[in-house]
């Protein structure tokens, strides 16, 4: 099987960093499971990171993910094993060896909790995950679009807890999941949406987490060089500009497992005199300036810090933080109807339509 | 009645089973009248279900416990489908790789006496006499078989729309009980649930025993005398061994939903014999506490039951309302129910009463 890179602990750093950005905001921080990563190639070796189309069509993929609240993961660490554990019982559930591990979000903690499991099985990794970003419900996947259930799926916790779930709905396999997951103390780690590799060469979106690495390259190399890392980051994701200002006010809620909230931004430089509100559901999903939509969620919505480029959280928002918001088409899967109907503005009650970025 | 003593459950047992296990609920449990219906549904289409007296079966045959969990109010209004508790059963089953030899009631008290009958037809199952809670309790972890040491793992819970949850690992029966409860307010508040098996020499020691046969002959009392014109409530003190420890009318009632639970209070005024006194009653789902003039005269684990003065017919307490007129009796839980264990599960303290300590009561002369 060809291997399109070998991933070892330094390039964890990058993939963090990568992580963080295309975490538009939420995700959770990718920090825990980075250290978790690292200690597991440590122990075990580096990850076969592998193409999805070397895949043979009969394999059994198994994407994993930490679920919960981002502001209650990066309070409550896991306590080592779950990840595994939740893997291997789901294994057990489909009376088969699993033949490769999938990233279910490569935005976040997530783009780094793949890592572990890989390198504790010495399995390969694909390289891809089901949202090219992150997103607050476990339906909001490109597997849901194309049939995939979510189950069965194993939920573990830090206790020793292990759920599995059988629905009728990825959007049941949520409520349900939910639930257990607020009960677990709001944080768990799952195994599911099992499928095969011909499944995942049409349901993933591919290259995800080496786009994650090569985020975390740039910005590394052109603060090094002195050079602007906002523009190095711009020109790799093929972003737009949004708006360059300050942080004049948030409001943040934990409501039904969500941090929930808008923050509002007066404008500097060339954004003078205007106001950019961005609203988050854990992610960016709404920018609007002045009024009117600039960007919408499937498409990615960032803020970085205005020097650095490095991406920031809505849980890290602060008064008076000089941030650059950037915007960028989301995958094509997402741009269509049923995919706008899964993630889509309105699916978060915003009272808006998509509006394309171009 | 076969060599093993066991007994076919027929149509014109399910009657008096629900009016008796009406009466076991102890105010709660949910009203068993859904299932009973279901239950001669499935006996009419031809399905049969045996009765097996405790000694009935090997020790290693395996023994499922299954029932409905959720608020009894919810109950009333979104009628089952009619499969959960069988796909629970199954869940676990296929989880294990094994089959259940025999099913046996959680609570013997309402709507959960009818739930192992109404499975094991749909399964092909008998039954067994007995129970695990000789009345009914609002909380998973409440039963003889958890006091005593059954598994809470694996275990299953299934709603009406196809959805199973399997807790597969749970480290204590505590936390059974705090997943199984959320997940089925998820659900709707409504679902089948089904326990890890247990052993029959494990259900031989810990299940409070013959209580289907109580149940029953608590309801055939009931249509007797209703039948006889007698007073119903002296049928009932006399049939079980119960005492009356008050009469009197609803003055007050306070009710309220709280964590997937109906809790309140209720105020009676002496009639008869208590004429003057005042009576007040404690409820999480059930019935926990009655106290009169200020004493608490019955606490659980020991049932308390309020029936209509005039009709005999067990009031549960979501219907309990300004103006009834009943009659309050009391009946001795069994002992496996009295035990320190057991005390630390559902005594007093567990249901937040820590100045209580646990009077047990005495039978009476029973003299159905």
């Amino acid at each position: 099987m060809k291997i399109i890179r070998m991933v070892d602990v330094d390039d964890m750093e990058d993939i963090a960093i990568g992580g963080a950005v295309l975490g538009t905001g939420g995700g959770g921080d990718p920090y825990v499971g980075k250290l978790m990563a690292q200690q597991a190639i440590r122990k075990h070796g580096p990850v076969r990171l592998i193409d999805v189309m070397e895949l043979a069509d009969d394999a059994l993929v198994v994407p994993v993910c930490m679920m919960g609240a981002p502001t209650v993961m990066t309070e409550k660490l896991p306590q080592g094993d779950e990840l595994m554990n939740a893997f291997v019982a789901l294994e057990r559930v489909m009376g088969r060896k699993i033949d490769a591990v999938l990233c279910g979000e490569a935005g976040g903690v997530n783009s780094t909790t793949p890592f572990v499991v890989a390198a504790s099985s010495g399995l390969p990794l694909i390289d891809g995950d089901g949202m090219g970003r992150a997103y607050p419900e476990l339906q909001m996947v490109t597997f849901t679009l194309h049939g995939v259930s979510a189950t069965p799926m194993v939920l573990c916790d830090d206790k020793g807890n292990s759920l599995v779930l059988n629905t009728v709905s990825n959007a049941w396999t949520e409520r349900l999941a939910r639930a257990a997951t607020i009960e677990m103390g709001g944080s768990a780690l799952l195994a599911f949406y099992p499928m095969s590799g011909a499944v995942a060469k049409k349901a993933i979106v591919a290259g995800t987490l080496t786009l994650c690495a090569k985020i975390g390259e740039i910005l590394r190399a052109a603060r090094a060089e002195h050079s602007d890392p906002v523009a190095a980051l711009t020109d790799l994701l093929g972003a737009t500009t949004l708006f360059h200002g300050r942080v004049m006010d948030i409001e943040r809620r934990t409501e039904g497992g969500f941090a929930r909230g808008k923050a509002t931004f007066t404008g500097v430089d060339t954004c003078k005199g205007q106001t950019l509100r961005l609203d988050f559901q854990n992610e960016f999903l709404m920018a609007e300036r002045d009024g009117e939509v600039l960007a919408t969620t499937p498409d990615l919505i960032a803020v970085v810090e205005a020097d650095s480029g490095a991406p920031v959280t809505t849980d890290s928002l602060k008064y008076g933080q000089r941030l650059i918001a950037l915007a960028w088409p989301s995958n094509p899967m997402w741009r269509t109807p049923e995919g706008i109907a899964l993630v889509g503005p309105r699916y978060f009650k915003y009272d808006r339509d998509y509006v394309a970025l171009g | 009645m076969s060599d093993d003593g066991s007994w076919p459950l027929v149509e014109a047992d399910l009657l008096p089973l629900s009016i008796g296990a009406a009466f076991l609920g102890t105010g709660g449990g949910g009203n068993p009248y859904v299932g009973m219906l279901r239950s001669r549904e499935l006996l009419r289409k031809g399905a049969t279900v045996r009765v097996l007296p405790l000694d009935a079966l090997p020790d290693d045959a395996l023994i499922g416990e299954v029932g409905g969990i959720g608020a009894p109010v919810v109950g009333v209004e979104k009628i089952e489908e009619g499969g959960e508790c069988y796909r629970a059963m199954r869940a676990v089953e296929d989880t294990l790789g094994i089959r259940m030899s025999a099913l046996i009631c959680a609570e013997i008290g309402g709507a959960n006496a009818m739930e192992p009958v109404i499975t094991a037809a749909q399964a092909g199952l008998p039954v067994i006499d007995g129970d695990g809670m000789g009345r009914a309790f609002p909380e998973v972890q409440m039963t003889t078989f958890f006091i005593y040491g059954a598994k809470p793992s694996p275990a299953a819970i299934a709603d009406d729309k196809g959805n199973v949850v399997v807790f597969r690992d749970v480290i204590d029966m505590y936390w059974l009980e705090r997943f199984a409860r959320d997940t089925s307010v998820a659900m709707g508040a409504a679902a089948g649930f089904a326990i890890a098996p247990m052993r029959m020499d494990f259900v031989r020691r810990t299940a409070v025993p013959n209580t289907m046969t109580q149940a029953l002959t608590i309801g055939r009392a009931v249509l007797d005398a209703r039948a006889k014109r007698q007073n119903v409530v002296e049928r009932i003190v006399a049939a079980t061994g119960a005492t009356l420890f008050f009469t009197g009318k609803v003055t007050d009632i306070r009710r309220e939903l709280k964590g997937g639970f109906a809790r309140g209070e209720a105020k009676i005024a002496g009639m008869g014999d208590w004429q003057g006194c005042e009576g007040r009653i404690a409820i999480q789902n059930e019935n926990l506490v009655l106290w009169v003039d200020g004493d608490p005269v019955i606490m659980v684990p020991d049932l308390i039951i309020n029936l209509d003065l005039e009709t005999g017919e067990p009031i549960t307490t979501e219907v309990l309302r300004y103006g009834q007129r009943v009659a309050v009796i009391g009946l001795p839980v069994h002992d496996l129910m009295k035990t320190p264990e057991a005390m630390a599960v559902v005594g007093p303290q567990a249901f937040g009463y820590p100045d209580l300590t646990f009077a047990p009561l005495a039978f009476g002369p029973i003299n159905a």
